[in-house]
């Protein structure tokens, strides 16, 4: 983060790189669909860089960067829903292909995730990819912490039964 | 599934597109990073002292030869710029590129194939991308996309700017020599509708009949119905014409001028000037295809930076959606308004923005070797001749 803020172009690619993949598996994991996670995280990234010089090094980057990809990938899931709901289906124009990886995370825990509303999903997310605890998940998602605990339970509960069914 | 299970597979278990979207992001996000808007040292830090520093800064331009400074900072923006970016893989948008290169017009279709049409150095789309039609010397002629050609016609004098009818391709205006002429779409009929006329390429009218506007000679624009030659209007003398573009609707015209400035028309009105911007050093104008606005490329000479713009067609402030270092060059709407296209020759590289807010650049770099496969130099940057259907 200093080199950045520096002016190092190859520390700028060490934050890029070291950030990208929870930041995209986490923007991934919510919305479900790979071209919309690219343009999340991206659009987190260039959020990121764009007020680099003026973040606080004292603060971690890490949450503020996360807090960015979860909150638009829950905006996401939301209006894509909406236009489900109302039959608009002129949704926006990904620049990525989504096409699937062979070996790619299992239906069971996509599938299961995706039974969830993308609030309990981020939830999810945050906990058990991106590792914060549920006091931090609150502050981050501005919820009382006794809803970020029914929603881990809850989350995991579903993901438990959705696994074993597939056994 | 255990909780430590669970981690482990979001964490290990391959999602798709991850490394791919990864290369693909990073340049842009190098891209935003060397562009944004720096905040220096003394303003994060130390408040204080800021007065002392400004003046040290001010001690030291003072002593530095002016100008030295400044270029060497575009430079260096420019330089790794050129850097950033990717390959020409595929178009962000659905539809087809033309695209002039000193080798010839190529059209490029969404998934990044390209091909030559052949030794033209114009050319234009017709209304459904079905033509091309291609100038080069003193011949004009109609191909398929694929190369393939249609019909041809020669001239005594050189051809340039061909220009298809929109709505149903019947008429193609071109310019040869001096003169404004017009075939029918199949190649035949071929007359002269004008002579002496401006630069500025003609622009054809959108609605049911074959309307042209064009520059004349003498500094004013024209508005002729082609199949009757009789002139519907004429705006006032006019700064030396760039560019002229009808709005979809057929009511309004916007003249580039050429002082970079642009206005608005109505040209079937007493009180024809509708809008004048006040912007000027406007390098490039489109007009959004899906909305009552204009997106325009911005260069300031002072400052050495170049702004893209979008304005309300109606007028207003103009909003800006991002400025580099160096020029931008030509400005184009993909088919269904949610891209722009914005040339950047200083940095060899096209820059594909997502709109409305920009919420997504693409970059593709080294676009004149793209356009000129084998030469050795950097060559000369491509022109963009239209984004089609």
């Amino acid at each position: 983060m200093r080199g950045a803020q520096a002016g190092s172009v190859s520390d700028l690619e060490a934050l890029f790189r070291d950030h990208w993949p929870r930041a995209y598996r986490a923007a991934y994991l919510v919305v479900h669909d790979a071209a919309a996670a690219e343009d999340i995280a991206q659009e987190a990234f260039l959020s990121a860089v764009r007020s680099l010089d003026r973040f606080d090094r004292r603060r971690p980057f890490g949450p503020w960067l996360h807090r960015i990809v979860v909150n638009r990938a829950i905006d996401w899931t939301r209006a894509r829903t909406l236009r489900r709901e109302v039959g608009d289906e002129s949704l926006v124009t990904a620049a990525a292909p989504a096409q699937p990886a062979p070996r790619a995370l299992s239906e069971g825990i996509t599938g299961a995730l995706a039974d969830l509303t993308p609030e309990h999903r981020a939830v999810i997310v945050l906990r058990y990819l991106l590792e914060y605890t549920p006091g931090e998940i609150a502050d981050l998602l501005d919820l009382p912490r006794g809803t970020v605990n029914s929603r881990l339970r809850r989350g995991l509960d579903r993901l438990e039964s959705r696994v074993e069914e597939e056994r | 599934m255990k909780e430590r299970e669970l981690r482990k597979r979001f964490l290990t278990d391959p999602v798709p597109e991850e490394l791919e979207a990864r290369e693909r992001v990073w340049p842009t996000v190098r891209a935003a990073w060397e562009t944004r808007e720096r905040v220096s040292w003394v303003e994060r830090r130390a408040r204080p002292i800021l007065a002392l520093a400004v003046a040290a800064v001010l001690v030291g331009a003072a002593v530095s030869p002016p100008g030295r400074v400044a270029a060497g900072w575009v430079r260096e923006q420019v330089a790794t710029e050129e850097e950033n970016g990717r390959p020409l893989v595929r178009l962000p948008a659905p539809g087809r590129l033309l695209v002039l290169s000193p080798q010839g017009p190529w059209v490029v279709q969404a998934d990044g194939s390209r091909r030559l049409l052949g030794a033209y150095e114009d050319a234009s789309w017709s209304p459904n991308g079905l033509y091309v039609g291609v100038a080069g010397g003193r011949r004009l002629a109609a191909v398929e996309p694929d190369g393939a050609l249609r019909w041809t016609l020669t001239r005594p004098q050189q051809v340039s700017q061909p220009r298809w009818f929109p709505r149903t391709g019947f008429r193609l205006a071109y310019r040869s020599g001096d003169n404004l002429r017009v075939v029918v779409g199949n190649g035949t009929g071929d007359r002269l509708l004008a002579r002496d006329v401006g630069p500025a390429a003609p622009a054809w009218r959108p609605g049911e009949r074959h309307v042209l506007a064009y520059a004349d000679g003498e500094g004013g624009v024209r508005v002729v119905d082609v199949d009757t030659q009789r002139e519907l209007a004429r705006l006032p003398l006019l700064d030396e014409v760039q560019k002229l573009i009808w709005t979809g609707d057929g009511r309004r015209l916007l003249v580039l001028g050429g002082n970079g400035q642009v206005e608005v028309y109505r040209p079937d009105r007493t009180d024809q000037r509708l809008w004048r911007s006040s912007e000027q050093a406007v390098r490039d104008v489109a007009i959004d295809p899906s909305s009552p606005r204009l997106a325009a490329t911005h260069f300031d000479r002072a400052s050495g930076r170049s702004r893209v713009l979008l304005m309300p067609l109606g007028g207003g402030a103009p909003r800006e959606l991002t400025s580099v270092a160096g020029r931008l060059g030509e400005i184009a709407w993909s088919p269904d308004g949610r891209w722009l296209l914005v040339a950047w020759p200083d940095a060899d590289q096209w820059l594909f923005l997502r709109m409305p807010d920009v919420s997504r650049i693409v970059t593709v770099s080294n676009v004149s070797r793209e356009f000129d496969p084998g030469a050795t130099g950097s060559g000369d940057f491509p022109h963009v001749a239209g984004w089609c259907c």
